[in-house]
């Protein structure tokens, strides 16, 4: 088990409004932040929420992202959360 | 051989037009009686208008007289009688080839003029017996056997033997050839319609582009009864998810579930879990999921209107033979596609009409708002495309 699991949903509305877009910009910050070995990423289908998307899980907890807010979400909460 | 075997066919046929003409002077008619199916491939004397005047005649006097049950002697009788006279030529004329395959495994051929069939079976070209017979002055073969699963006949007009003559081939491709190349080209897996491409492709290559004579080839597959299921949407009432789950769990098929909610409900009534991939094969379909026992878990309302797209593109006549590489791709839309259209004679879609509101916005285009619609659409694509369909709604 990691440290952090953040989960994303690709299920069809928030693929529409950016999911894969989350996906890739989270996969480049933890490469950058050589996060790796603390942090799991992994998709999910509906999370019942679909009017709150992109939805996105970290450790269980629901967020609602845009790619354009995914940079500044994962600096304020991932990375605080494991500092 | 079993005697009361279940024999399914997969039928497509591909033309070549000569080049500067708008009609084929070559045609096919499929057709299937209670108990048979037959292909017909006419090959009218000449090109353009009159040829295809006589092709079509043939192939429709002699499809409607098998379907009636008329004795071989008949039909060729009123052929004969029936063709107009070239004015050039100053016969009446057209080639043809028969293919009658029976649900029982039996099957008939009868030739006239046409080049030989090419009979593929276990990958190998297999020569058959057969008798000839004088009618109305004409030379007939006719051939009876038995089909077994996995059998491929081409049935072709004589444009396809003559492929490429006097320009980069002085006698064109020849029988021998070309069965040889139909022989390297089989897969047991590939579909009567991309053997058919294939072919069709090389014929247009071996003329450069520039087909000097009509070139029709038609693929028949003696393929296995192949069931496939599609279970996609939630059902209006929650008390429905078991029986909706029971219902497309009960009888061995290919199993496909289409759509996040879907799946999730599968996953609970069935207690295994949905592993989602990251893995974006095509930027524009979300990634498919895997759950124990489900042959294929994909998203739902974007996927499956990408497959209703493909089926479009192959049920209309100018496919490619590049139409098959896209179905080759991973993405979650292909993969169904392809599953369909190679690998299924009979389709049972299971559909919940709970629509998801988060749908209905302005980001999503309105007829993609309704799975049903989709659904639907699919269904007589599918069912234009030869298979047997039901639908259940839940």
């Amino acid at each position: 088990m990691k440290d952090i699991n953040i989960t994303i949903c690709i299920g069809s509305s928030c693929h529409l409004k950016g999911s894969r877009d989350i996906v890739k910009i989270f996969e480049r910050l933890i490469s950058e932040h050589n996060l790796g070995s603390r942090i799991d990423l992994s998709g999910s289908f509906c999370m019942g929420q679909c009017a709150q998307g992109v939805c996105v899980k970290v450790n269980g907890e629901l967020h609602s992202l845009r790619p354009d807010t995914a940079e500044t979400f994962f600096n304020d909460v991932i990375l605080k959360k494991l500092a | 051989m079993v005697a009361n075997m279940n024999v399914s066919v997969d039928v497509a046929y591909k033309s070549l037009n000569k080049h500067h003409e708008e009609l084929c002077g070559d045609k096919v008619e499929i057709l299937s009686t209670r108990d048979s199916n037959i292909i017909i491939l006419a090959d009218g004397m000449g090109s353009g208008v009159k040829a295809n005047i006589l092709a079509t005649l043939t192939s429709k006097i002699l499809g409607t007289m098998f379907l009636n049950g008329a004795s071989l002697e008949d039909c060729v009788q009123t052929i004969v009688k029936t063709l107009p006279v070239c004015q050039v030529r100053q016969v009446a004329y057209s080639t043809f080839s028969i293919l009658q395959i029976f649900q029982n495994g039996n099957a008939y051929l009868i030739e006239f003029d046409n080049p030989n069939c090419v009979f593929i079976r276990d990958g190998k070209l297999f020569p058959i017996s057969y008798e000839e017979r004088i009618i109305e002055g004409k030379t007939i073969k006719e051939f009876r056997f038995q089909v077994k699963t996995g059998d491929t006949f081409i049935l072709m007009s004589d444009g396809v033997i003559y492929a490429g003559v006097g320009k980069i081939l002085n006698f064109g491709w020849t029988w021998q050839s070309m069965a040889d190349y139909s022989v390297n080209a089989f897969r047991s897996s590939y579909s009567a319609s991309r053997l058919a491409s294939i072919l069709s492709k090389a014929c247009d290559d071996l003329y450069m582009q520039s087909p000097g004579d009509d070139t029709t080839i038609a693929v028949t597959r003696i393929i296995e009864e192949k069931r496939v299921r599609i279970f996609t949407g939630p059902p209006l009432r929650a008390e429905d998810d078991l029986k909706a789950v029971r219902d497309f769990m009960s009888e061995p098929a290919f199993r496909i579930v289409s759509g996040g909610t879907s799946a999730n409900i599968i996953s609970r009534i069935l207690d295994r879990p949905i592993k989602a991939s990251l893995d974006y094969a095509d930027p524009d379909i979300p990634p498919v999921a895997t759950i124990e026992g489900i042959d294929l878990v994909t998203e739902g309302i974007l996927t499956l209107s990408r497959v209703l797209q493909l089926m479009r593109e192959y049920a209309s006549d100018n496919i490619s033979e590049e139409f098959f590489f896209e179905l080759d791709k991973p993405n979650g839309a292909s993969q169904i596609a392809k599953v369909l259209i190679e690998n299924c004679t009979h389709l049972d879609l299971f559909v919940g009409q709970t629509i998801n509101e988060a749908h209905q916005n302005p980001g999503i285009p309105l007829d993609l708002s309704i799975r049903v619609n989709i659904i639907r659409q699919l269904a007589d694509i599918s069912k234009k495309l030869g298979k047997t369909v039901t639908l259940t709604y839940y």
